[in-house]
């Protein structure tokens, strides 16, 4: 009786869907992926215990964002013409305060716009030979207390 | 004089590097992928100054819906996945709740840039009387800005 001599089967791995499953996961992530913002401007907030009395007014320097329009000391102004209207009154007094008060129906944006500006001056790149230490960011809550306390806005300079 | 027949080469596109490339594109978007507790489409404001906010920060996200207008509030302790707050209030109990174990945690702001100011302002002095100092107003890249 004569034996068939068995062919060997080679072992191999197949790798003919290996291709699809890589592009699957490639599709995967590019439809899952998302670039997120991680970065933004720091604002440090007073502590609530703080008793925190407003900065006088002919003290400090006081920005007024409005909904198209940007007071500076009653004077209208650009965002970028901020820090040059500055410089001397710092470059005197290093620690005046800065009084950044938003009206509740101006944009977010104009805020940060304005506030950006400001950051400009901290950090090791400042170009500015000054830097403002001391931004008051008076909440809206703060100045209805104030307002109750002395009858007006301590916030909002008085224009003419 | 014996003319040669030219034999003609087939026309293939050549795959053996496929599997190379596919495979380094898969290890790219693994690495570079992580994972974001918020996933809100913020049209974030734009500014020139912008610093690295610290891991593990919390979230407070005030985003208007496109239309409608309606403001939504979304929370995150930074953990777990951002989850929709009712209203302001709602964010000074969770602020509270997450200052109280960590003081120092950083809150990230992420409005958007057409809100009015009066809803961030109003969120900043929740955070204030939960006890928060360290916050980051959340921005992008202003065009033609370095870094």
């Amino acid at each position: 009786m004569q034996f068939d001599r068995r062919t060997r089967t080679e072992a191999e791995i197949p790798t003919a869907s290996m291709a699809d499953i890589a592009f699957l996961l490639i599709i995967f992530f590019m439809v899952t992926t998302v670039f997120s913002a991680t970065k933004g401007l720091e604002l440090s907030l007073p502590s609530k215990e703080q008793d925190e009395q407003p900065a006088e007014q002919e003290d400090a320097v006081f920005i007024h964002v409005l909904p198209d329009q940007l007071l500076v000391d009653c004077k209208p102004m650009q965002p970028q013409d901020i820090l040059t209207y500055l410089e001397p009154k710092l470059t005197r007094n290093p620690e005046k305060p800065v009084i950044l008060y938003t009206d509740p129906q101006a944009e977010y944006k104009d805020m940060v716009r304005v506030y950006d500006v400001l950051a400009e001056t901290k950090g090791d790149e400042n170009p500015w030979p000054f830097t403002v230490k001391n931004i008051s960011i008076p909440t809206q809550s703060e100045v209805e207390e104030y307002v109750q306390l002395f009858g007006q806005n301590p916030f909002e300079k008085q224009c003419e | 004089m014996k003319i040669v027949r030219q034999r003609k080469a087939q026309a293939i596109i050549p795959t053996a590097s496929m599997a190379d490339i596919a495979f380094l594109l898969i290890i790219f978007f693994m690495v570079t992928t992580v994972y974001d507790v918020d996933r809100t489409n913020v049209a974030l404001p734009f500014s020139y100054n912008r610093v690295l906010n610290e891991k593990g920060a919390a979230i407070v996200v005030i985003h208007e819906v496109p239309k409608s207008g309606v403001i939504e509030y979304k929370f995150s302790d930074g953990k777990n996945p951002s989850q929709p707050v009712p209203s302001p209030q709602e964010v000074y109990f969770e602020a509270t709740r997450v200052a109280s174990v960590d003081p120092s945690k950083q809150f990230v702001i992420k409005a958007d840039a057409q809100v009015r100011y009066e809803l961030v302002d109003e969120i900043l002095d929740k955070l204030r009387q939960a006890g928060v100092a360290n916050v980051l107003l959340l921005t992008q890249q202003e065009p033609g800005a370095k870094g």
